[in-house]
Parts: structure tokens; sequence; C-alpha cells
């Protein structure tokens, strides 16, 4: 495999050019999704990114595999579907903080929890972007925004420490201004074996003025350098809360155990090597007679 | 002796009533009689008051009937709320142990039969949900059932729970019998001889269930909601063999968006639910139709709105169907009249969806997905055929080509050099999004309007495929009945009494409901003298939709409301008002 494999990253990249404002934290995200598949050697008709809407779920517009995009914040089932219906397929989640802990925030502590192996990746810029700068589930009390012109007087998800407590097996953060350890964490999401995910700080250039990329680059400082250990389950909740946005700011792998049975490990069909979608539509007698026998 | 035989038991949820009824069935279907039954209940998991009610008969049985003419209680409770609803002649079947009928002031034209239910159980084991079997002894007496066949039934359901438990089933069934016997109640049902049973004994939803396996169904997920659970219920039992994905979902959007997104990768896919499910669904299954992907939902309807009557029947969600998700996108609808039907449209969903890449909409109601019917054995041999699935496309592959019938070739994952991209937004052939940089450009006013006139244009295509609809009964029939559903059989029931008693009338049932042939709809109507439109629902939303595609109004109306199906009796009583002020 490793011989013939002589993809580039520009054949992960789709005709279409990307939307985004210039300067966005989303660039960063775009070329290290192709580099992690690279790396990763997988092949372009196996992987489907699947978003949902606002400026980071265009992603999939943007990249040359099946992609599909899906009305605000419902990426994850569709995902789930997807992989449930194809084990073979690498399935990515793509979407923003209003996207997936907002008006999908169900959908993202019920993924946690199934252990479905599929990967989301949260372009957190904790506002709404495409709707020109609204709070989100992530904007810090007392942030000014356009629906918060007195200051934002709810208290933010801290999407971590959510993701550990549900169940996640993989549980990151990167940052947007770290190209290289960005790729490095995305690659380690797309190589786990169950549910990943990965917050990003994400900047937004033109809505938010408070957590730029300045703000985090004073802030950031990376666990794999402090020798965290990531199967520390208690550990990886303590460092996910640490004081946010005064302190430093974690990024990496905080939690990660590799031997859980994945749903599609426990799953009654898939278990025993079926596809789905590529299952055979006839039924055989004895089938017909297993399934119909109570009706006798 | 009679024709048919409807015989209910009332208990409170926890008497085992939907075991009870259906084991009676299976004794009915055994002796070859066709059954319908249908179980009357409330939103409780102990106690209230709930009927299930079986018609039997050698013919057709087209409605589950409204009197019944043997009512076993099952205890004290239900058989003081029952005795406003028992109608002459009625033999009312009682356990003296522990009710006493004359306290409750029974009227007088009722046949009362008590039977020391508890003593007689008493001495054959410690288990007292037995009396149900002596009481049952005692019924197939008085229907003049055969005990061996009914025996046979018990081993069946007893068998894996070891030899005591069938032989103490036989034993209180004989004390039934016997009891019966010698103390002469009457028979209702001639003795005859029965000839093996080649039916099935089976619920709408759980036929509608094995239409879909038919058809190759590799994945269906579903949010509990009544009456559409037991489609998960049943399918989620038989997984396994099937190689099939059955899902529980954390809420209704999961449960359309995996089956959204299952089916992008070709396998054929469903969801289920009821109307407060289906609302939640409607964003994506119009995400569905503009991305163009095969999606079969079935709404199950139930009272509404909001949590409504949550056990009781309706017809009110033809509208939301219609109107599921904001903006235009081809939905198919069809409606099944009954449990056979419900199979074929089953199976024919998934055909349709995967043909043309729409969201068919199947409109079930509670009255259908939870009746039992015996019916003729189905077919579930079934050739499948793929449609539009592209496995080696060359170089650059167009998605949403444009083409005469609407629908595009379309690769699913893993197909080499198959990628593209599917968005919710509007696009151009090759799937580039209309919505950002490209809107409201020029030239891009054309495409957007080329892009949902190619999607519309699948419901012509469509249309062609579905039969066409016709008039049943005579051309000259003084009264046309209009019906869609589960009353269709209903009212075919009241037409042969109608016919009895000299008034002749027709009737045009509606299946495909979206796309409708209004061309053939208005031409059955005119011809109409006049007609009647029964539904299941306050505002009358068939005679609406009606009058909106085909510019007829309907000039009577027969409309239920109160949760319970529409009776035989209440259309045999419309018509004839609406004969006699002619």
């Amino acid at each position: 495999m490793s011989d013939e494999y002589n993809y580039t990253i520009k054949d992960f990249e789709s005709s279409f050019r990307p939307t985004w404002c210039n300067g966005c934290g989303n660039f960063a995200q775009w070329r290290a999704i192709r580099q992690a598949l690279i790396e990763l050697e997988l092949l372009p008709e196996e992987v489907v990114t699947v978003s949902g809407i606002g400026c980071s779920s265009h992603m999939p517009n943007f990249l040359n595999v099946f992609g599909l995009q899906t009305v605000h914040g419902r990426g994850i089932p569709v995902a789930t579907g997807i992989r449930l219906a194809n084990p073979h397929l690498t399935v990515l989640v793509y979407g923003g903080d209003g996207d997936v802990y907002g008006i999908g925030g169900n959908h993202f502590l019920h993924a946690c929890r199934r252990n479905v192996d599929i990967i989301t990746i949260v372009s957190n810029n904790f506002v709404y972007g495409l709707t020109t700068g609204q709070a989100s589930a992530t904007t810090p009390v007392g942030t000014i925004t356009r629906t918060t012109p007195r200051g934002s007087i709810e208290n933010p998800i801290n999407p971590i420490t959510v993701a550990i407590s549900a169940g996640a097996t993989f549980v990151a953060r990167a940052f947007s201004g770290d190209l290289e350890h960005l790729t490095y964490v995305i690659k380690e999401a797309i190589a786990h074996r169950g549910f990943a995910f990965v917050d990003v700080f994400s900047p937004c250039i033109t809505f938010n003025k408070n957590q730029t990329f300045n703000y985090f680059r004073e802030r950031v400082y990376k666990l794999e350098e402090i020798g965290h250990d990531k199967d520390d389950y208690f550990e990886a909740l303590d460092l996910s809360n640490q004081r946010f946005f005064k302190e430093k700011l974690p990024i990496g792998i905080f939690y990660q155990i590799e031997n859980k049975t994945t749903y599609e490990e426990r799953d009654f069909a898939l278990n025993q090597g079926v596809i789905p979608a590529h299952a055979d539509l006839e039924l055989s007698d004895e089938q017909i007679e297993a399934i119909t026998k109570e009706f006798y | 002796m009679k024709k048919d035989v409807v015989i209910r038991f009332v208990g409170s949820a926890g008497d085992g009533l939907v075991s009870l009824g259906t084991l009676f069935g299976r004794i009915l279907k055994k002796h070859n009689l066709n059954v319908l039954g249908f179980r009357s209940y409330q939103s409780v998991i102990r106690g209230g008051y709930n009927t299930y009610q079986i018609r039997f008969s050698r013919d057709e049985v087209l409605s589950v009937g409204e009197g019944a003419d043997v009512i076993f209680l099952l205890n004290k409770h239900v058989a003081n709320l029952h005795k406003s609803v028992v109608n002459k002649g009625a033999m009312v079947i009682y356990d003296s142990d522990t009710m006493d009928l004359d306290e409750f002031d029974y009227p007088s034209d009722i046949v009362k039969l008590d039977i020391p239910l508890v003593s007689i159980t008493k001495d054959i084991s410690k288990l007292k949900i037995l009396k149900n079997i002596v009481g049952f002894g005692a019924i197939i007496q008085i229907l003049g059932l055969d005990e061996t066949l009914t025996k046979e039934v018990i081993l069946e359901q007893f068998e894996r729970k070891g030899e005591e438990v069938v032989s103490t089933n036989y034993e209180a069934l004989d004390k039934g019998v016997k009891f019966a016997l010698e103390n002469q109640w009457p028979i209702i049902w001639e003795k005859h001889k029965y000839e093996k049973a080649q039916q099935m004994l089976i619920t709408g939803n759980e036929a509608l269930a094995l239409g879909m396996i038919s058809a190759g169904l590799k994945f269906y997920s579903g949010y509990p909601m009544t009456p559409a659970t037991s489609i998960v219920h049943y399918l989620t039992k038989h997984l396994p063999k099937l190689g099939m994905i059955v899902k529980q979902t954390e809420d209704e959007l999961a449960a359309v968006g995996m089956a959204i997104g299952a089916a992008y990768t070709g396998a054929r896919s469903a969801t289920g639910t009821s109307g407060g499910g289906f609302a939640l669904m409607t964003e994506l299954i119009g995400m569905a139709g503009i991305e163009e992907i095969p999606l079969v939902v079935i709404n199950s309807q139930r009272a509404g709105p909001s949590t409504g009557m949550a056990t009781k029947t309706a017809q009110a969600d033809l509208f939301q169907a219609y109107g599921a998700s904001h903006g235009e996108f081809p939905k198919v609808i069809i409606a099944p009249c009954c449990v056979d039907e419900s199979f074929l449209v089953g199976r024919e969903a998934l055909e349709i969806a995967e043909k043309y890449q729409v969201a068919v909409i199947v409109l079930m109601d509670l009255y259908l997905s939870e009746q039992i019917a015996t019916i003729r054995k189905l077919d579930m041999k079934k050739k499948n055929q793929r449609y539009g699935i592209e496995n080696n496309p060359s170089d650059k592959f167009v998605r949403y080509k444009i083409t005469k019938t609407g629908v595009s070739p379309r690769t699913i994952p893993g197909t080499v050099k198959g990628m593209h991209f599917t968005g919710s937004s509007e696009r151009n052939e090759e799937g580039t999004s209309l919505a950002s940089t490209l809107a409201g450009l020029p030239e891009t006013l054309p495409i957007r309007e080329s892009m949902v006139e190619k999607r519309m244009r699948k419901l012509e295509y469509i249309q062609k495929e579905f039969p066409e609809p016709k008039i049943v009964g005579s051309d000259k029939a003084e009264i046309t009945l209009i019906t869609w559903g589960s009353t269709k059989y209903i009212v075919q029931e009241a037409i042969q009494e109608l016919m009895n008693e000299g008034i002749e009338a027709n009737q045009l049932h509606l299946k495909y409901l979206n796309p409708l042939n209004s061309e053939k709809v208005i031409e059955i109507l005119s011809k109409a003298s006049k007609t009647i439109c029964v539904e299941q629902n306050y505002t009358g939303q068939m005679s609406d939709y009606l009058r909106m595609k085909t510019g007829i109004n309907a000039d009577a109306h027969l409309r239920r409301w109160d949760g319970e199906p529409i009776t035989t009796t209440q259309v045999v009583e419309k018509v004839k008002e609406v004969v006699k002020n002619e």
C-alpha cells in the first residue's frame, strides 16, 4: 500500500476555493485535515466529511472526498448513519461551536457515549460568525456580542469536560495558530478506534475581537510537553477544568482509551461483518422462515 | 346462528390483555377463520380501562365491529365502567368469585354468565393468571370451537415454558369447557369442520415492516413513539438474522438524520414515528429532498396536537405530511388502507424512494398500525432491482446532472472517482453550492430555476407509476363515499349494508395522495351524483385537499375526531341522512 500511495495535498482539494475571510482559523484546519489524510494514506473515495451549517461547515465544499453538508446541528447523526451503514469508511464530522455544542448539543452527548468510530472536529471561535456575530454556547460571560450588548450573562459550556464525562474515548484540543500540532492531533483523532473529538481554538477575525490568535498564542501550552498521562481519566478532567480564559490553556490530547469496544464491535449485525450499504437485498428461504414463523 | 361474532375482552393495563387478545386471535386463525382485532387503551402501564375486541367470520371481516356478542370482564373495576357500553343481548362472562354483576346495575337485556374462575383455577395451579385460560375454555364452548385445535395453539404458545405449563393450561381449558357445558351455556356459533389454516395473523405495523424487509431494508432508525414503536420492536427482534441495522436514537432529528446518512451510502433506509416526532423530522426531510437522497418516513398518525391523545387514532396529519419542511421539493405520500396493503406499501415506498431519489412519506394511523388481522400468506420473495447507482464513473462525475426524468445517477462513498459534494444549498450540476459567493449572480438564476424544475419533474414520472384511482361499486350509485387510509373497509361494509336497504353507494378510495392524479379524480367526481368525504379529523383535511387539487367540493362530510375509529353504523346513518335530504 505504502509504495503505491502517491496522493498529494492538492489531490484532496476540490475545485471550489474556500470562501472564508482572509486570515480565518478555518484555513489551518483545511490544511491540517488534508495533511492528516495523506499521512494516514487514506483514499479520497473512502473518506466522507459531514458538516452542518455555519462558516466552518462549508469545509466539505473544499475537499475532494465524499462531502455531505446537512442542516444546522445534524452532522453527527447523519455521519453516524453513514458509518453504521458502511464501517469501511472514514467519517469525519466538521462544524462550529454553534453547530455542534448549540443546536446539535444533544447529538454530541450521545455520540460521546455511543462510541461509534467517527471523528468530530469543532472549529470553536466562541461566536456565531455566519449570522454576523451573536453569542454562542462557548461565549464567555460578559462578552459583548450583537445579541448580548450588555455582555453575555450565560455560563459557557466546557466541551472538553463534557466530552470526557459523556464517555468519549478520544478528547483533544488544538489551536489553528499551530499547524503542526493541529495536524498531529487531527491525525491521532482519525487513527483512533472509537469516537474521537477535537475542539479547535479557531479565531474569528471578523466578529470576535477577544479570542484572537494573539490571545491564544499567549496562553496555550501543550499537554504533550508536560508529560500528561492521557489514559488518566481524573487528571484529564482536572486539566480540562483549569480556569478558562484567565490563565494558561492546555492543548493536545486530554484523554484517550484505546481498548474500549466500539459501537460497531458491539452491534449484532456489524460484528458479523455485515456491510449494510453493500448487503444483498434478497432474502433466503431460511431468513423468511425465521422472521415470519411467529405469524403462522 | 350468527354470520360473524364479536368478542371483547375488557381489562386494565397489566391484565395481559394484548397477549390474551393475540392468543385468542391465534386460536381463531387455527380454525381458518378470518379475524380482525383492535385494542383500545390508555397511556398507562398499570390500571385503567382497556378493551381488546376481535371480530371473526368465515367470510371477509371488514371492520372490527361495534356491539360485542361476547364480553369477558377481567376485573371488578372495569366491570363497573363497562356497563354503559354493553349492547342488548350481549353475553357477559365474569368471575363470580371476585365480582357480583348485580352490584353494578347492568341492563337487564343481557345474558349474565358467571363462572367461579378463582376457585376453579386454585385447584389446578398457584398461577392466578391461569383463570383467563379457564375463561377461554368456556368461551370456546359457546363458540363451538374445536378443543384439539385450541390445544395446538396453547402448545405452540407455552411449549418453551415446559411440559408442566402446557399441561396446566390444558387442564384449565378443559375445566372451562366443562363448566360451560355443565351449566348449559348457550351456543352461538355452530360447530364446523375446520380446514388447516394457511393464513398469517399480523398487525399493520408488522406487515409494513415485512414489506420493507422484502424490499431490502438495511437500516431503520427510530425514537420510541406510539403507535410507530412496534415497527422497531419487530425489526430489532430479527436484526441479526437480517444483517441490518436497527437504531434507537436520542431523538427524532437523529432518527431521520441517521436514516439519511445510511441511505447516502446506498443502504435502503427508513425511519418511523408519529405526528409529534414527524414534526421534528421535517427539516431533514426537506434536506433529503434537495440533496436527492432516497428516504422513507413512516408517520403513524395519532390524535394530536401535541401529546393529544397518545393512544387514540386520527387522520389529521395529511397537511403536515403535504407541507412537511419549508421550500418546495418532490414528496411522495402514500396511505395504506389495511394490513395486506401495509406490506405492499412498505415495499413500494423503498423502491420509489431509491428509483427517484425522493422522500416517501407513508401515512399510517393508529387504527391500522395496531389492528391485527388474518391475511393470506405474504410473498416475501422478491427480486429487488437497484436504481441509479453508478459504480464506474468516468473521470469527472457530475452528481446532479439535469435529465429528462429529473433523476441523476449517483455514486456511493467508496466508489473510485465518485467523489462529489452534496450540499443542503442549491447547487449547479457538479454540486457546487450557489448559496455563498455564487448566489444571486446573473448566471446562477437560470441554474436555480432548472434545478428546482429538475427535482419537481420527478413527480410527473412517479405519478405514471401509480395505478389510477378508480370507483368501486356501481357507476349509477346515488352516493359516492370518498375515503383514504384505514377507513376504506369500514365504508365498504357500510356500502354492503346500505345495499341491503336498497340504497346504492359507491366508493372512491385514495391511496396515492401525492402526487395525486387530479385529472382522474376530477373525471370520477364529476360523474358522481352526491359525494360524502369520510375522515378521522375535525377540519376535513381530505375535503380541503381535494378542493385544492381538483376544485371540487364534497357535498357532505362524515368526520370523527374523538380518537375512536369511525364505525359502519356512522357511515350508514350519514348516507341515509344525505339521501333523505335530497
